[in-house]
């Protein structure tokens, strides 16, 4: 039997992003006498995605704007499909939030000339509501937060990879968590009263992403092996523009901002055309989803640049305005070897963001007892589209609730529950598998998995295609466990980490494919060619897929309309449109 | 990443450390040179296509999160931003190295705890003064406090600064460039209520005052920042503080002017 390091605590997150390092501080003032236990696949504050947020936070903070109209503006952008209960938290909550980030977190947003924090619009908003520190608003909210944490007597597991929630021998609820511990390679059993998964979705399986290296969908494969239902699994939002340097590199995928496109930047084709007005009377100016669906379609048309994509040129701005205005990416192009201010940069549309997650209760709370779920492992509050800014403002307000209730539910509770030590050892022997093979290709695969993504369950997808790319996955799956890892030294070994990887990987890739079969319309991020259109919007369905023994079942639940049905508003009658000018 | 294998292909010869804790030595391999390349891709293709035992660390591959740092040819970088046509020498040949100054956990991975105890022992973290109830602050960017402290604010605790200082090498104790340039952003900070607490932390054994202005710190930061600027601001306020505690002691627990 391998060995497995036991270790005890109350409250156990997993993640340290906006909602990770959040749940440790609002726990730790529910509960100031219990453990906190955080464990993260990296550094502490580092990996994950919140850091990387660019644009900024929503909050609505007056100025005519309200928390009604930031939920209608929610609502609208995610197509009728979020719970409407989930959505109104968020952005009540935010406001909350956002002062808690200034005055406790000790956060610096940039300022109006009077003092008060600055704010703008992003695209599908009608009022000036994104909170930001110029384009590197994420950076500012995790270094803030990680300060706090680290002051704090927080227990860190850093570079332990959870790979399974363990349930209580009886039967009624979580008993803990199973890790590697990376930079030993043994494994460790956490117990806690309450446990927080925070990992973080991100869609790395396709061809093109944006999330951080450390993301693989974790949390969603494991909670899926539980059994615990997830939602909107189809929804995979693509970011329009990002950087396409050739496969052999780490910065192909990664975002070129939203404000290149805003500021006036072109789209153009290996003939430069600007091909956008082809697609949308609005040109680059569209919404994500319309631009990386015209993107897509050029690229298929053969009008593609050398690696495959488009151009984004900006030059004609003036190259010194494009230096002024976008210093962080015309010096990240530069270190790059690119030039965005006076050449083109190749791009291609990426995976960003994943609405789909764990159904959960306003409270963060799932229907295995002792396990939450916030930020972008929970799925509800953003439907089909999250809206620019809306990312960060779910991670930490879902994150500070998470605390609260982890808390106050661990106050409650009496002895730790005792694991099921035949699932703990089942888990472990899964881990282990690679290591009971030779040879294989590991790299080749991860290309076929990313290629199948893109090609066949990416921006524009029609049944034929779903089913084709569900089949190579069922095969890739197959390939994968008869690749083998030596079991040599276990300490640090990332090569046996990117085995695991793969495993989550292609597990979720299939709850995608399946789910977007099941969607047999076109809302938000999810577009079927061969169902074009939104369909009934009265009679809006939400896809849910369980793991029942070893088969995956999907099923359409109707969308409960508990604060607005389709068609009306919560606005006053004569409230403008927009307020944006 | 993709393995490529073309007749005409160049290659690029990469030393890389191999070991742990003080316990190690360079291997050497060649990487199929690439037109788009950065030094973190050269790590990555090794692991991926030459020995699947290698260990390095990386996260979010852009330059926000400080992950990946290591020496290159000597000099601490964030190999995620770092092409590799602008750095191979004449020979072309590439060392690549753990950061200096933390404890190698294996290859090219550091522990960096270390690097961020000082960062909390530099008191360089936020200390509340206004409750939630009290709604955001009204703060003007105009004034030099401020510019002070957005001046410094941009680090992302990557620790090349902390790599690069050799009073650092020197003197396990010292704080280091990071953490003191948090800390002198936060001086500056009308927001802060930490004043007293962060100076005092600042003046003591591994304080500001170790600092030689070598300026490593403020010519390797990938951010442009200037730490060696941020530390002789608090030499300056720790000074200031320490006198007129001596001719006052009746002030050590007012909350002085700012900075």
């Amino acid at each position: 039997m391998t060995e497995i390091e036991r270790h005890d605590t109350d409250i156990l997150i997993l993640g340290s992003g906006g909602a990770g390092l959040f749940a440790a501080l609002h726990a730790q003032k529910a509960a100031p006498d219990l453990k906190i236990t955080l464990a993260v696949k990296g550094l502490i504050g580092k990996c994950g995605c919140t850091r990387m947020v660019q644009g900024g936070y929503n909050v609505a903070l007056g100025g005519g704007d309200t928390v009604e109209r930031h939920f209608m503006d929610t609502v609208i952008g995610g197509k009728w499909l979020p719970d409407q209960d989930m959505a109104w938290r968020l952005c009540s909550l935010a406001v909350e939030r956002i002062t808690e980030l200034e005055n406790e977190v000790g956060c610096f947003f940039d300022r109006n000339a009077d003092g008060s924090l600055h704010q703008k619009a992003f695209a599908g908003q009608t009022a000036d509501r994104t909170v930001h520190k110029g384009d590197l608003t994420g950076i500012e909210i995790i270094s803030r937060l990680m300060e706090q944490v680290l002051r704090r007597p927080v227990e860190k597991l850093q570079e332990h990879r959870a790979i399974a929630f363990i349930p209580a021998s009886g039967g009624d609820g979580l008993a803990g968590v199973l890790f590697i511990d990376m930079r030993t390679g043994k494994f460790r059993f956490v117990r806690a009263k309450t446990v927080l998964m925070s990992t973080g979705g991100g869609p790395t399986m396709y061809r093109y992403h944006t999330p951080s290296g450390d993301k693989t969908m974790d949390g969603l494969a494991m909670a899926l092996r539980r059994g615990l239902p997830l939602r909107d699994m189809e929804m995979v939002q693509f970011h329009p523009t990002g950087l396409l340097a050739g496969d052999h590199t780490r910065m192909t995928g990664t975002v070129l901002e939203e404000g290149l496109r805003g500021a006036g930047g072109h789209l153009l084709n290996s003939y430069d055309d600007r091909f956008m007005f082809g697609y949308d009377a609005r040109g680059e100016r569209a919404t994500r989803d319309v631009v990386s669906r015209g993107i897509y379609a050029e690229m298929r048309k053969s009008n593609a640049s050398p690696n495959g994509g488009v151009y984004i040129s900006m030059s004609h701005l003036g190259e010194d305005k494009v230096r002024a205005l976008f210093p962080g990416m015309v010096k990240r192009c530069a270190d790059s070897g690119f030039d965005l201010a006076a050449g083109k940069v190749e791009v291609v549309p990426t995976a960003h963001y994943f609405m789909g997650g764990v159904v959960v209760d306003i409270d963060t709370k799932t229907q295995m007892p002792g396990l939450y779920v916030a930020g972008e492992d929970a799925g509800g509050a953003h439907g089909s589209n999250r809206l620019g800014g809306n990312g960060v403002a779910n991670s930490t307000v879902y994150g500070g609730v998470a605390g609260d209730v982890m808390g106050r539910d661990a106050l409650k509770m009496g002895a730790l529950r005792e694991p099921d030590e035949g699932i703990l050892q089942d888990e472990i022997a899964r881990a282990c598998r690679p290591f009971a093979k030779t040879g294989g290709d590991l790299n080749s695969l991860r290309r076929d998995l990313r290629q199948t993504m893109w090609d066949d369950v990416g921006v524009m997808r029609d049944a034929a295609g779903l089913k084709t790319g569900l089949q190579k996955l069922e095969q890739i799956k197959r390939d994968l466990y008869e690749i083998g890892v030596e079991d040599g030294v276990r300490a640090f070994n990332l090569t046996w980490h990117d085995w695991l990887n793969l495993d989550n990987l292609i597990e979720i890739s299939q709850v995608i494919g399946e789910a977007a079969l099941a969607r047999e319309n076109s809302r938000g991020a999810h577009f079927r060619e061969d169902f074009p259109t939104e369909g009934d919007l009265d009679n809006s369905y939400f896809t849910l897929a369980k793991q029942i023994g070893d088969k995956l079942e999907v099923t359409r639940e109707d969308v409960v309309f508990s604060i607005v049905r389709p068609g009306e508003t919560i606005l006053p009658e004569d409230a403008p449109e927009t307020l944006v000018s | 990443m993709t393995q490529i294998s073309q007749p005409d292909q160049q290659f690029i010869k990469v030393s890389i450390w191999r070991g742990a804790g003080d316990k190690g030595g360079y291997e050497t391999f060649d990487v199929p040179d690439q037109e788009s390349q950065t030094i973190l891709d050269l790590v990555s293709y090794i692991q991926q296509y030459i020995d699947p035992s290698l260990t390095y660390r990386f996260a979010c591959r852009v330059g926000m999160c400080g992950s990946c740092a290591m020496m290159v040819n000597g000099v601490p970088r964030w190999t995620c931003r770092t092409h590799v046509k602008k750095i191979t020498d004449k020979a072309g040949s590439l060392t690549i190295a753990p950061l200096r100054n933390l404890p190698v956990i294996k290859d090219l991975v550091v522990d960096m705890d270390v690097f961020f105890d000082k960062w909390v022992r530099a008191e360089a973290v936020h200390h509340p003064t206004r409750s939630i109830e009290q709604g955001v602050q009204p703060v003007s960017e105009d004034t030099a406090e401020r510019q002070a402290a957005n001046a410094a604010i941009e680090c992302i605790n990557c620790a090349v600064c902390y790599a690069a200082c050799d009073v650092v090498a020197s003197n396990p104790e010292y704080l280091g460039p990071a953490a003191l340039n948090r800390a002198w952003s936060l001086v500056n900070d009308v927001r802060d209520g930490g004043r007293e607490a962060i100076l005092e932390a600042v003046s003591g054994t591994g304080g500001c005052h170790n600092c030689h202005s070598q300026q490593s710190c403020q010519k390797y930061c990938p951010n442009e920042l200037n730490p060696t600027a941020s530390i002789a601001g608090l030499k300056r306020e720790t000074s200031k503080f320490a006198l007129r505690n001596l001719l006052n002691p009746a002030n050590k627990h007012n909350q002085g002017e700012p900075a």
